[in-house]
């Protein structure tokens, strides 16, 4: 396959990872998305072939997502509201709805550098390796980060004590 | 891999839960996890998480592509005749460049974006106060109205939400960009605060709702005459906007 069919091929997975970096707006993620392709289609023939193509375009997408967030510190999006795609049909009062809720302000609550790294390999199924180059730290920061992420996670969605394992030391040898 | 006598550490359980070990290292970790319930708990936990994040955001279909990114997809062509983005992206960068000429059909003109900024802004200052929410409580309702309304330059009476669970519990005004804001903030019986920001705008016009948002906390920003408002609150946008549709039929 061409490496321009291949990144056509990323793309799907590309607009998922963008949306939910941009917290569930679909048009804010493809914008990152335009402009992540646009990069990696120019910068296509200088690539340096030390990492897979798959993790070079994610960082290209990276890399742009941390200079939007530098710039826009407070996002000022503002649409119409007709413009605004319908939310998911939400039934009030479900637990497992208040659940998935509580998950989506605490995900949107994270570091940013958490947020990246936890949604890399939790939505995106991007093995450790590659979304450590993707986001171009080791890979003992990368799990590390991502035991904090889940760390967070847990504690913001109050299931910290019951049903789930108490914190634990990170006892390495 | 850990030695056995060393307690698994969460970097060790999130490489064997992200399938990132060996087939010998993740034997051996599948056997030392089988008599820790810990790990397996921490285990079943991660796996919920990854559900509840599959399904915040499921995939996006591979056959819809938007034709600005099969355009970007195009191999390389004189940067002139890739289509632009839409203009929303413009909106992202006002913030930043300041007087960027706005246009087309969804860029609100910059004064409308430090509105809803400053909207936004005023309810995360407020919001978390516990002791002091508001300046003047409802309770001495004649002389909030009449305090703000004086210090803001236009008759504001704020807007009774109670259909919606919505009580008012007073007000405080803020420095604005164009002279003085008035802010409202609302309460129901979970606890829920709700603010609503009116501020003086140097220009006359009357806006359709526009929507400003920045994590768990959503906006509505619309202007009426020499007046804009904001209304803010961490809920759904339906709920947002119907309480932004009452206060707007009450204040016209």
């Amino acid at each position: 396959m061409r490496e321009l069919d291949q990144i056509a091929a990323l793309t799907p997975a590309l607009r998922r990872y963008a949306r939910a970096l941009m917290r569930g707006d679909r048009d804010a993620g493809d914008d990152l998305v335009q402009d992540c392709l646009e990069r990696a289609v120019a910068a296509l023939p200088h690539r340096r072939r030390d990492a897979s193509l798959t993790a070079w375009v994610f960082r290209i997408l990276i890399n742009r997502h941390r200079d939007l967030m530098r710039q826009a510190a407070r996002p000022g999006h503002l649409v119409p509201v007709e413009a605004l795609r319908p939310e998911p049909a939400q039934p009030p009062g479900q637990e497992h709805h208040m659940a998935l809720r509580e998950t989506e302000v605490a995900i949107a609550r994270l570091p940013e550098d958490q947020r990246r790294a936890l949604l890399l390999v939790a939505l995106d199924g991007a093995s450790i390796d590659d979304a450590a180059a993707a986001l171009d730290i080791p890979r003992g920061t990368l799990l590390s980060r991502l035991a904090r992420a889940r760390a967070s996670l847990r504690s913001m969605t109050g299931r910290a004590g019951g049903d789930t394992a108490a914190p634990r030391p990170n006892g390495r040898p | 891999m850990p030695h056995p006598d060393t307690p698994l550490s969460e970097e060790d359980l999130l490489a064997y839960h992200h399938d990132a070990l060996d087939a010998r290292d993740r034997a051996s970790m599948a056997a030392r996890i089988a008599t820790d319930p810990a790990a397996q708990e921490l285990l079943a936990l991660w796996t919920r998480q990854d559900a509840a994040l599959a399904t915040l955001y499921p995939p996006e279909e591979a056959t819809a592509l938007p034709d600005r990114l099969n355009a970007a997809l195009a191999p390389p062509r004189p940067p002139a005749a890739v289509p632009r983005r839409t203009p929303r992206l413009a909106l992202f960068a006002l913030g930043a460049l300041g007087g960027w000429g706005a246009h087309g059909l969804f860029a609100p003109r910059p004064a409308e974006t430090d509105l809803a900024l400053a909207a936004l802004k005023a309810y995360d200052t407020y919001v978390v106060e516990v002791v002091h929410p508001v300046e003047v409580p409802a309770s001495q309702r004649d002389h909030l109205e009449n305090w703000i309304s004086k210090r803001v330059g236009s008759r504001l009476v704020p807007p009774d939400l109670s259909a919606s669970g919505f009580a008012l519990m007073g007000g405080r005004v803020l420095p604005a960009a164009d002279g003085t804001a008035g802010l409202f903030m609302y309460e129901n019986a979970e606890g829920a605060r709700l603010t609503l920001y009116v501020a003086p705008q140097q220009d006359t016009a009357d806006s359709a709702f526009r929507y400003a948002g920045e994590g768990a906390t959503q906006g509505l920003y619309w202007q009426e005459g020499r007046l804009g408002y904001a209304m803010v609150g961490q809920m759904s946008r339906d709920s947002l906007r119907a309480l932004a549709k009452a206060a707007y039929d009450q204040m016209l």
